[in-house]
């Protein structure tokens, strides 16, 4: 007597796992859609306010802002199997969201003024004799005066290139080398930019400062 | 003091942004700056205007995402990952196994036989 019992099937498996959840470890290989998206959502959509501020900033205007961020978070969604988790999300996604900004939105506006220059232009122009006053001067005080749409009119005046670099670094807080991988450019060019972001910005609030009598005499 | 003024100050702004790898150069600036008041002057300076400009920065620049945008994306999400499932369950794949009992004279033996693998196709 013979008594065949057919299993099927066993398994069916897509290319995800049917892992249970509560995974400490994310092994992307058998992750499922429904996992990815789960932990995209909890991992990169906290960082929406600080993209859209920034977008605000690459644009300028909301429109843009809005469209730009949905673009960067549509676009980390459906490479986000490809990020490595515990390296930085943060940067990962600001780097998306300035190489869109860059390959898509700023086609149509216009190239910065300045381009980079050679890193040991400025080490020079730097490299100048003690001039300075200690501690903070009476320009420190006033420019703490302006309020936060002339401090926002200052930086969208400011050639995009410097912006990027100014923003990041000071706003973000990232390093020269974070900058340079989320710009696309080598860490030098970085470090020009931003020095001359910064001259140029710090430069404009003292004009506007100027301007609305915060300031007299002459420019420092 | 080991390091003439010119080349402290060519260091400045990296030592003012923790950006400076090399140890022995941090070292350098580090002890220059401990025994020249004059540089130890001009990276404070330079120190205090840079707090200063992003505190003006960090102040201005935080917007939040108007909630507009926050449904837009949730949805935009949506879309992708319902393509995704689409275009998954396309290619599912099934592992089948086949095992055969066999009872002969009350002794039993289990034959568990290849797996097969089937590709299906599905309509998306």
């Amino acid at each position: 007597m013979a008594i065949t019992l057919d299993l099927m099937p066993t398994e069916i498996s897509n290319q995800g796992s049917r892992d249970a959840g509560g995974l400490v470890r994310v092994d992307r290989e058998r992750e499922s859609a429904a996992q990815r998206r789960k932990r995209f959502e909890g991992d990169a959509l906290q960082y929406m306010n600080q993209l859209y501020s920034a977008a605000l900033r690459y644009t300028k205007n909301p429109a843009d802002a809005q469209d730009l961020v949905q673009d960067t978070f549509a676009k980390a969604y459906v490479s986000f199997h490809q990020f490595e988790p515990g390296t930085n999300l943060k940067a990962w996604l600001y780097r998306i969201l300035t190489t869109t900004f860059i390959n898509t939105y700023r086609k149509n506006q216009r190239r910065p003024q300045q381009s980079d220059q050679e890193l040991e232009d400025w080490q020079i122009a730097e490299a100048s004799s003690h001039t300075s006053d200690q501690g903070k001067s009476a320009e420190d005080v006033v420019l703490e005066n302006l309020s936060d749409s002339d401090i926002k009119r200052a930086l969208a005046e400011t050639p995009e290139e410097f912006r990027i670099a100014v923003y990041l670094a000071d706003v973000e807080g990232f390093s020269y080398k974070e900058i340079a991988e989320i710009v696309g450019v080598p860490t030098g060019t970085v470090m020009s930019r931003l020095h001359r972001g910064r001259k140029q910005l710090r430069e404009k609030l003292t004009d506007y400062a100027r301007e609305l009598g915060y300031v007299q005499g002459d420019k420092k | 003091m080991s390091i003439p003024c010119s080349k402290c100050s060519e260091s400045l702004v990296l030592f003012i942004d923790n950006e400076i790898d090399d140890s022995a150069t941090f070292n350098e600036v580090a002890f220059h700056l401990q025994d020249c008041p004059g540089c130890r002057g001009e990276m404070e300076s330079q120190r205090a205007a840079l707090n200063l400009m992003r505190s003006l920065l960090t102040r201005s620049c935080c917007e939040s995402a108007p909630s507009s945008l926050q449904e837009q994306i949730a949805l935009r999400l949506a879309q992708i990952a319902s393509q995704e499932m689409a275009a998954t369950s396309q290619s599912e794949i099934i592992t089948q196994y086949r095992r055969t009992e066999i009872t002969i004279d009350g002794q039993t033996s289990i034959e568990v036989e290849t797996s097969h693998e089937i590709r299906r196709d599905l309509p998306s």
